[in-house]
């Protein structure tokens, strides 16, 4: 299982890329390995604003259909279309192409209520006991 | 006992039979054909376009299954009509062969009441009869209904009755109201090819389903790629050469080469001689009733939609075998506590009894439990993975209140839930009951589980 290090990670296994006012956001290796199959993605809208903690999309897998967390609060800039199609590049690659949506935060300072890779490798590693 | 019935639908044709079956000699009036809007402009139709609208999907999807198609896939509403047509006239005949097994007599043209014994009828022919009758029963159904901002015109702008005179499949289509017709035509035409987009005044599509399966659908009618406007109102429509603009209440406008219209209903009350022997009408034109399904006027008796309650052919059905009853001398009253319903979208919703909504308006306390499609073993052998099955139940007794189910067969799935809430079942009856493995209706099973949280298929 993959756990980049220059990024950051919620506990509802979303992750979040952040340059300047820009973020990307996309669900884990362990999320996707924890869903199985994806089957269907609902991408939040272009414009629409997110909060931090709250669904930003919904996953269908094959087992089971979940949530998707925001890990930032800001508005949708922009969302992968390419999922809407071909929803399995998350599982394929999920921190590349199977990014879900950039958003323009609002309050950078939560960025540090959120985990770094050896403390999101800690969590899962406790969450799997 | 001579009774007469006005209309041969669901409601008339079935009061008919079962009156005769008690021994009354009777007479039906039919001004089109039997079978009514059900048979020939509504359920039944609209069932064979389901049917071939399904084929499209699975043989689209063949590949999945290990099943290589070659050549072109394409649908052919021509000969889709043709099925359609001899689907109805099998079940036409069905129907008219049964009156004859009962020694109904069908009379074909429009009846109107002259006084409380006798009708008038006018045949296609133009000649007139006048029938004497004990007892009448009103069953004239009811019509789509039209307002002037979006007038049908039959050509553009449809009803549901229209859309059987389509010769080609339409490239767009704006359907006006997210209801069951709504959703259902949308559904079908959207397999067909047709870009479709909905309107609808309310906030939510199907706004008396529970408000989950209502969520759920509105997700699949995105994933077919139908555009979904909520909470707008259509201000006016205008038609040209390219098709039908119609401007919204949000100030945006719609174009489209077809609008069909899907609103509700209008009765067919009017025209029937009601107000010359005072007959109860309601504000909607709809003829009142008691729980006899009798009239203000002793012996006229209405049934099914023109009585303005539940538009549904089996609650019409149901209401005609009440009538029968009375008319030959029971005293049986309409029941309408647990009653089934059926959309036939893609996928199919099906509900009986009390949505949670509905629980929380009236202050009952319930517990729920759901189970989604997808950990069925049987639904990914089928690929059909979508949907959900919801229990709504007394959080104090542990009754079974309602039961909700949106995916594969949900319409015949329902009929477990219909019949343990008719029995009064508690949700770990129906949970005790040993469910045959792999089937679809386990998840009935699970989902009764989960109230209890012990679905065993089920994370969290």
């Amino acid at each position: 299982m993959k756990i980049l290090e220059d990024i950051k990670y919620h506990k509802e296994h979303t992750w979040v890329k952040v340059s300047g006012k820009k973020a990307i956001i996309g669900i884990t290796d362990y999320a996707q390995e924890q869903l199985g199959d994806i089957v269907y993605i609902d991408l939040p809208e272009v414009d629409s604003e997110v909060e931090a903690n709250t669904e930003i999309a919904e996953i269908e897998s094959t087992k089971a259909t979940s949530s998707v967390i925001s890990p930032v609060t800001g508005v949708v800039i922009e969302v992968n279309e390419e999922l809407a199609e071909s929803p399995e590049i998350i599982n394929e690659d999920p921190y590349g192409r199977g990014w879900i949506a950039k958003i323009e935060i609002e309050d950078p300072s939560e960025l540090d209520d959120l985990m770094d890779a050896s403390e999101y490798a800690r969590f899962i590693e406790e969450e799997g006991k | 006992m001579r009774l007469l019935v006005i209309g041969a639908g669901p409601g008339g044709y079935v009061a008919a039979i079962r009156a005769a079956q008690l021994g009354a000699q009777v007479t039906v009036i039919e001004e089109r054909e039997v079978g009514g809007t059900c048979l020939n402009l509504g359920c039944i139709p609209t069932k064979v376009m389901v049917a071939s609208s399904e084929v499209l999907h699975i043989v689209r999807k063949a590949e999945e299954y290990g099943i290589i198609v070659n050549g072109e896939v394409v649908p052919d509403l021509k000969k889709i009509m043709e099925r359609k047509d001899k689907v109805i006239s099998t079940q036409v005949k069905g129907i008219r062969s049964l009156f004859k097994l009962r020694n109904i007599q069908l009379v074909e043209g429009k009846g109107e009441l002259i006084d409380e014994k006798r009708v008038r009828v006018i045949n296609k022919q133009g000649v007139e009869e006048i029938i004497d009758a004990d007892a009448i029963i009103i069953a004239t159904g009811s019509r789509p209904a039209n307002i002037p901002a979006f007038p049908i015109d039959g050509k553009n702008i449809l009803s549901s009755d229209d859309v059987w005179n389509l010769t080609e499949i339409p490239k767009s289509m704006i359907i006006i109201g997210a209801g069951v017709i709504g959703c259902e035509f949308a559904c079908i035409f959207r397999e067909l090819g047709t870009e479709i987009t909905m309107v609808e005044l309310l906030p939510r599509v199907l706004s008396t389903e529970d408000e989950e399966i209502s969520e759920i659908m509105e997700k699949e009618l995105k994933k077919k790629r139908i555009k979904l406007l909520t909470s707008v109102k259509v201000e006016s429509a205008a038609t040209s050469d390219s098709g039908v603009t119609l401007r919204l209440s949000d100030g945006k406008e719609l174009v489209a080469q077809k609008v069909l219209v899907s609103i509700g209903r209008s009765f067919n009350s009017e025209g029937l001689g009601l107000e010359r022997l005072g007959i109860e009408k309601g504000q909607k034109g709809e003829v009142k009733v008691n729980e006899r399904m009798e009239t203000n006027i002793k012996g006229i008796f209405a049934i099914g939609d023109v009585t303005g309650g539940i538009l549904l052919a089996h609650v019409a059905s149901k209401e005609g075998l009440v009538a029968a009853k009375n008319v030959c001398g029971g005293d049986e009253k309409i029941d309408y506590s647990v009653v089934p319903s059926a959309i036939f979208t893609s996928p199919e919703i099906a509900s009986v009894g009390l949505r949670e909504f509905q629980a929380k308006e009236r202050g009952i306390p319930v517990v729920t439990g759901t189970f989604q499609y997808r950990a069925l073993g049987r639904a990914h052998a089928m690929g059909e993975i979508t949907g959900l099955f919801k229990i709504v139940a007394d959080a104090k007794t542990d009754k079974i209140l309602g039961v909700h189910i949106i995916g594969a067969h949900a319409s015949d799935i329902i009929h477990e839930g219909v019949l343990a809430i008719k029995a009064g079942l508690k949700v770990k009856e129906l949970a005790d009951m040993i469910h045959a493995h792999p089937t679809l209706a386990e998840g009935l099973m699970e989902a009764a589980e989960d109230v209890h949280n012990m679905a065993i298929h089920k994370a969290g």
